[in-house]
């Protein structure tokens, strides 16, 4: 087991290191540069362009061919120095520690909204198999599944926030995160960003407890003469749940820069996402970078986890 | 006997390509699923409007300042001004027009023009980019599966490291670096989005490779590209279809979401770009929002309701 641990690990950061070279040579063959930002700001001020570039790229050593540059990067990550944000004039890791929060927050609640409603729903309507309630849940889950989620957001926006006035426009960042005020505004963007994995789950919890309940145990569990909530309850749920937990982890680590970076941006929510989408903006590499680099290693933890999670869920399972 | 060239043995490939008998059957199955059958037909009905609706309206980015923020044929919005001269706010009814019956935006532009100009991008990019992305998947799972050994290494670990990419962030990324136009946002997400099918069809190779007919086939003496081309390809031919329909959602989705947070190519009019200018006047014009998002969501919802049929009717293991 320890060594299928260390061999994994092994691995990940071999992908991490070719995600990391293959993000560098596409910010560094682009056409722009991140000095062309500073530049902006001096031909402003009438200073001779050509020098203050040259002066700013040897200071970066951005001057200097683009492998040496990627040996220095490399150098430079390898001890632990993440860059220079130049867009937010600050060291890059301080930038992500002081708005990763707000990613973290978003996800995490959009992702108990999901389970929880998602399970809960899935259940219902497999217990109720081909009733009414089955079939709109199922549309619900069509729907659900179709709807784009920054769209979602925008009528949100539109009906609660502009007509009816129940919730604030803008997100506002005073709020001290965890306070009831952050919560009740954060109440819109996990609604966008949830519904779509909501409407997932219901689906496969669905067809997961459809599976079980065919199953031959379930039978002798009525047999027994247990009662429909234990056989339902102990019985089919524990082991319908088991393939949820691979697609939970799965979409984790799929929303981290898809859904919630669109959510972040109609929302207004000053997390990674939006960190990410300014950084590319102004050509901000090392910024763009960290934060690539920060989600593949989530990526390729949340999948580690999975997997050992699987091995303490199914003891059958075992990796060697 | 006539003497059949090599290529000619057509009972060797019965499955889907010359198959009338089992295409009917096919369609037989995917009848019985009426939902499939209504996203097929707004399919249709996009394809239609796609193709030959830009004849029918107005240039959709033709501007017209005496036209600002129409709202659609039946409804009205209050507007007032507030005139410097006589110190007064004059408040006025405007109604929607039968030449704009979906309403204008804050350019002046024609809603419905935009919309059917939306409709042939989003096609348009939503086939071309699943063509490349499954013509590339099914090549090189192909490629994987009989070449094996150090080929099928590289190119799986390959997988593994796109698969691990922040895909959203590449896509932003390589759009913003190369510069927003169709045909880089069609190629990026093509070029991108191949590794799902690629496994899926590597996987599916391996165990058809040693299945008896194949065996068989091998032993009369065919080449390997016999194999794959006569046996291999039309038995994955089901799959790959299926692939297709359930993968051109999510594209349509990524072309809208690149679109919305203005990546969109400047020179066409997409769903996205026209919800990104809607965001702007949530609160003066609400129908720059809601219809091109109307549209996505059933464009999405047709795709995946019939993506969902064709998939259970080519299943055999399914009941329809």
């Amino acid at each position: 087991m320890r060594s299928y641990i260390i061999k994994r690990l092994l691995y990940s950061v071999i992908i991490a290191w070719g995600i990391l070279t293959i993000t560098f040579i596409l910010l560094r063959v682009g056409p722009t540069s991140p000095v062309d930002r500073y530049i902006l700001n001096i031909a402003a001020k009438g200073q001779d362009v050509e020098s203050v570039r040259q002066a700013i790229e040897a200071r970066y050593g951005l001057d200097k061919p683009i492998i040496e540059q990627y040996l220095l990067y490399m150098g430079n990550l390898l001890q632990g120095k993440w860059g220079w944000s130049f867009s937010a004039s600050q060291p890059v890791m301080e930038l992500i520690g002081s708005h990763w929060i707000y990613s973290f927050q978003l996800i995490l609640l959009a992702t108990i909204f999901a389970i929880i409603l998602g399970v809960g729903l899935g259940i219902l309507s497999a217990v109720n198999q081909n009733t009414k309630i089955d079939y709109a849940t199922s549309i619900f889950s069509f729907i659900g599944i179709s709807i784009p989620g920054f769209w979602l957001g925008l009528m949100l926006i539109l009906v609660f926030a502009v007509y009816l006035g129940v919730f604030k426009t803008f997100y506002d960042t005073s709020y001290p995160i965890w306070s009831l005020e952050n919560l009740r505004q954060l109440i819109m963007p996990v609604l966008a960003l949830g519904t779509g994995e909501l409407a997932g789950y219901v689906r496969y919890t669905r067809s997961a407890m459809l599976d079980n309940l065919r199953k031959e145990f379930v039978t002798t569990a009525r047999a027994k003469g247990l009662s429909e909530r234990t056989v339902i309850g102990k019985h089919v749920l524990r082991n319908a749940v088991l393939p949820l937990v691979t697609i939970i982890m799965f979409d984790l680590g799929s929303i981290v820069f898809g859904g919630a970076y669109l959510t972040e941006i109609v929302f207004g929510i000053p997390g990674l996402g939006q960190v990410s989408f300014n950084a590319i903006f102004a050509n901000d590499y090392a910024v763009v970078i960290a934060v690539t680099l920060i989600g593949t290693f989530m990526v390729l933890f949340i999948n580690l986890a999975t997997d050992l999670i699987y091995t303490y869920l199914d003891p059958r399972i075992r990796y060697d | 006997m006539t003497e059949l060239k090599p290529g000619q043995g057509g009972r060797s490939r019965i499955p889907l390509r010359i198959s009338h008998r089992l295409w009917g059957y096919y369609w037989e199955r995917l009848q019985k699923n009426r939902l499939s059958l209504v996203g097929l037909g707004f399919i249709g009905f996009l394809v239609l409007t796609g193709i030959f609706g830009p004849l029918l309206v107005q240039d959709p980015q033709k501007t017209d300042f005496n036209i600002l923020n129409l709202p659609p044929l039946g409804f009205s919005i209050q507007e007032s001004i507030y005139d410097i001269k006589t110190n007064e706010i004059t408040t006025t009814m405007i109604e929607g027009r039968p030449e704009h019956p979906l309403g204008t935006d804050s350019k002046g532009r024609d809603m419905l023009a935009m919309l059917v100009s939306g409709a042939r991008i989003s096609l348009l990019v939503g086939l071309l980019a699943t063509g490349i992305a499954i013509f590339l998947g099914t090549f090189l799972g192909v490629l994987s599966a009989f070449l094996g050994g150090w080929v099928d290494n590289a190119l799986m670990r390959f997988t593994d490291i796109m698969m691990t990419f922040p895909f959203f962030l590449l896509l932003v990324l390589i759009v913003f670096i190369f510069g927003p136009s169709l045909a880089i946002i069609v190629l990026v997400i093509g070029l991108t989005g191949w590794t799902g099918a690629a496994r899926l069809i590597r996987s599916e190779a391996l165990s058809l490779r040693t299945r008896d007919f194949i065996t068989a086939s091998k032993a009369l003496g065919a080449s390997d590209t016999r194999v794959i081309f006569n046996h291999l390809i039309p038995n994955v031919s089901s799959l790959i279809i299926v692939m297709a329909s359930l993968s051109i959602p999510g594209v349509i989705m990524a072309e809208a979401s690149l679109s919305f947070i203005g990546l969109g190519d400047p020179m066409s009019t997409s769903w996205g770009t026209i919800l990104n200018t809607g965001q702007h006047s949530l609160d003066s014009a609400w129908w720059v929002a809601v219809e091109p998002g109307i549209m996505l969501f059933l464009t999405v919802l047709s795709f995946n309701f019939f993506g969902d049929g064709l998939r259970d009717a080519f299943d055999p293991k399914a009941s329809v």
